[in-house]
């Protein structure tokens, strides 16, 4: 398991960190969310020693990370680059060797890594001869061929075509399948949910949320009821002060409610009001849960705020 | 992993990915041919001077082939004599080039006679046979006067030439291996340790530098960088000098002084500790830009340092070697590279200074190394504009 206990680092004036907590287990794979700034990929270099902190700790299997330990993990930073002019098989197996795999086992590696990313026939060519979908295929063979324990990838979902995406989400649960903990950075919040089964939302150096994603929904306070009342003229929803109206279209309404909603009553309501086609009661979706977290405002009172409205 | 290994695979990647390189091989290739071309083309456009030919119409008088041998071996030359029949085949010679003067002097030596050349007349040649018939002549006069020959011979001995410091081959030698030590010296600091420089941007620029250190200690691929840049500097010396003193013995130019094995190698020794000095300040200095232009002004000050020690190489100490300015740039870190293989040429170090110079300057490098990669390790990741020595220090301490 990798814990990241209190981490801090100050640039200057600028808080980057600011006691950031929490922890990636080994088979799952985490989301680590947050807005620009927030302190993701200044978390993921504390990871490799690429950035030393002011303050905190960086454990793996309970014990601080050093560079022993950093040998079995894989990363593959925002800044994507490798060598340009280096040979793709050449390049993938000296970072393979830079991880304590022998000279063999590096070349052997990269050639099966290389094959499964559908890049065996451009083995020996280089790096700068592919194209811009293949240079970052490369990039995650060379965090990969190692089969570290531990998968760090900063932003990995960026400027990847739906193919790529589809290659990149195979290969994350394949690794988590194995047991490898498996942690990234997105923006791309839908994707994340149907990848991740754990998220850590950061927000100003802080974590705000973490966990997984169904237990994150279901702690939330906000749900969604998806109301389709033919014949109605929509008035049966008038005073209501508990529920908001988030779109309404024809007969179908979308509703914003709290998790303690008496919904006998309000599907009750519905009934006499007119036909009920649809009643669907739903949880949040994750990009609210994050809008949510790393809102300023105390979450609590911003959905009552928003209720109140 | 040890982290020898590390510094080992670096090192190794620098010199495969750098020694296959079309511009390192054709270099290679064009500094050895430069090499052997400056002692192998003197050789064939002047190395093989023929023994010029000086034709004599007979009859010729007495002595006169003894004495133009004679003449030309005073002033350091061989001639050959052809004896030619008349007149008219002496021209003939003369147009053919079988000769390259003709000689045409009365047996009797009643008058000086000509000397004839095809087109521009030979200095040299025409000297040596004047003086011949001079010298025949006056004999001749002489002897008609019952002057003693033997006494006349000795008077005419010429004082012998001596001085008082002779120059000697072997110290003609010695001061070309001296300036082109010190060169090569230079050039290796600037081509390799440029390379250093430049390498280390590039790793910037591609971004690769973050993929290199979640595995690699930042001081370890500094390390790994200077090593492997600076083996493929010290294959191009080996060829270099190589290939020199095997055009120099084979064209047999120069007479190598005996000390060549004991003075390559003290070369080979400050080539590689001017290099690891100069290439360990311009790596890091390298890291703190993030373009290849800052890199050339923040490379600037080591520059002008490398230049002026190597003036002071083979101005001041050239003229002096064992002077109060050579002896103590022997113990300044920067300047030892070039001046104590230069004072070793002219055989004016004392081991003793050979050793202080060797630790002060190890020292230097050691204490350059360890300031240079914390630098290089709080700068390098860094991507954007130049940093400053003192942040990136701070950045890689905090």
């Amino acid at each position: 398991m990798l814990e990241i206990d209190d981490l801090a680092k100050r640039y200057g004036s600028v808080v980057a960190l600011d006691g950031a907590s929490f922890s990636a287990r080994p088979g799952r794979i985490v989301g680590f969310l947050g807005p620009n700034g927030a302190g993701k990929t200044t978390t993921m270099r504390c990871i490799f020693g690429l950035v030393q902190p002011d303050r905190g700790e960086v454990r793996w299997q309970g014990a601080p990370v050093d560079r022993e330990t950093r040998l079995r993990f894989g990363y593959m930073p925002e800044q994507r680059g490798l060598y340009p002019r280096m040979r793709v098989l050449e390049q993938v197996s000296y970072f393979a060797q830079q991880h304590g795999l022998s000279a063999r086992d590096a070349d052997a590696a990269g050639r099966r890594w290389l094959d499964r990313m559908g890049l065996a026939d451009r083995a020996r060519s280089k790096l700068e001869e592919l194209s811009h979908g293949n240079q970052q295929r490369v990039q995650l063979t060379v965090a990969l061929a190692h089969e570290p324990e531990l998968l760090v990838l900063d932003e990995p979902f960026s400027g990847l075509d739906p193919i790529g995406i589809a290659t990149m989400t195979d290969v994350l649960h394949d690794r988590a399948r194995n047991g490898v903990g498996v942690m990234f950075s997105s923006h791309q919040l839908d994707l994340v949910e149907d990848v991740c089964e754990d998220v850590v939302i950061i927000a100003r150096g802080r974590v705000v949320a973490s966990g997984a994603i169904d237990e994150l929904k279901s702690r939330s306070g906000r749900r969604h009821l998806e109301v389709e009342v033919v014949g109605s003229d929509g008035t049966w929803l008038d005073g209501d002060g508990s529920l908001t109206v988030l779109d309404r279209a024809g007969d179908r309404v979308k509703l914003l409610v709290r998790d303690d909603v008496d919904l006998d009553a309000l599907l009750a309501r519905a009934r006499s009001a007119g036909e009920v086609r649809t009643f669907a009661y739903q949880p949040p979706k994750l990009s609210e849960l994050f809008m949510e977290a790393v809102t300023p405002t105390p979450p609590a009172r911003a959905v009552s705020d928003e209720v109140a409205s | 992993m040890s982290r020898w290994r590390s510094v080992w695979l670096v090192a190794k990647r620098e010199i495969l990915e750098r020694g296959r390189s079309r511009g390192f091989i054709l270099s290679v290739l064009f500094t050895t041919l430069l090499v052997i071309g400056s002692f192998v083309v003197p050789t064939i456009l002047f190395g093989d001077e023929q023994a010029k030919a000086i034709g004599v119409v007979e009859p010729t008088p007495p002595g006169l082939e003894t004495a133009l041998t004679a003449t030309a071996g005073q002033l350091d030359q061989t001639i050959s004599v052809v004896p030619l029949p008349d007149a008219a085949t002496a021209s003939a010679a003369l147009d053919s080039g079988e000769v390259d003067a003709v000689l045409e002097v009365p047996a009797d030596l009643s008058a000086p006679g000509t000397i004839r050349f095809a087109e521009e007349p030979d200095q040299g040649l025409g000297q040596i046979a004047s003086a011949a018939v001079v010298a025949l002549r006056v004999q001749d006069l002489l002897a008609d006067a019952n002057v003693d020959p033997t006494e006349l011979l000795a008077a005419q001995q010429a004082p012998s030439i001596d001085s008082l410091d002779p120059q000697t081959d072997a110290d003609q030698s010695r001061f070309l291996f001296a300036n082109i030590g010190a060169v090569l010296i230079l050039i290796g600091i600037f081509s390799f340790g440029f390379t250093v420089l430049t390498g280390v941007i590039e790793e910037k620029q591609s971004r690769v530098v973050e993929v290199v250190l979640s595995t690699v200690r930042a001081r370890d691929l500094l390390m790994g960088k200077v090593l492997g840049i600076g083996i493929l500097g010290l294959i191009q010396l080996v060829v270099f000098v190589g290939a020199a003193l095997g055009a120099a013995v084979l064209t047999d130019r120069f007479t190598l002084p005996e000390t060549t094995p004991g003075a390559v190698a003290l070369l080979t020794v400050w080539f590689v500790l001017g290099y690891a000095l100069y290439s360990t300040a311009l790596g890091f200095l390298g890291a703190l830009a993030s373009r290849l232009e800052e890199a050339s002004n923040a490379s600037t000050p080591v520059t002008m340092i490398a230049m002026a020690s190597y003036f002071v190489a083979i101005f001041a100490v050239i003229n002096d070697p064992a002077g109060l300015v050579a002896r103590v740039a022997t113990y300044i870190p920067v300047s030892a590279p070039f001046v104590v293989p230069l004072r070793a040429a002219f055989d004016a170090i004392e081991p003793l200074e050979i050793v202080i110079a060797l630790v002060v300057t190890i020292v230097a490098i050691w204490v350059l190394f360890t300031i240079g990669a914390r630098v290089y390790a709080g700068a390098v990741l860094q991507t954007a504009g130049r940093m400053k020595i003192r942040d990136a220090w701070r950045s890689a301490g905090g």
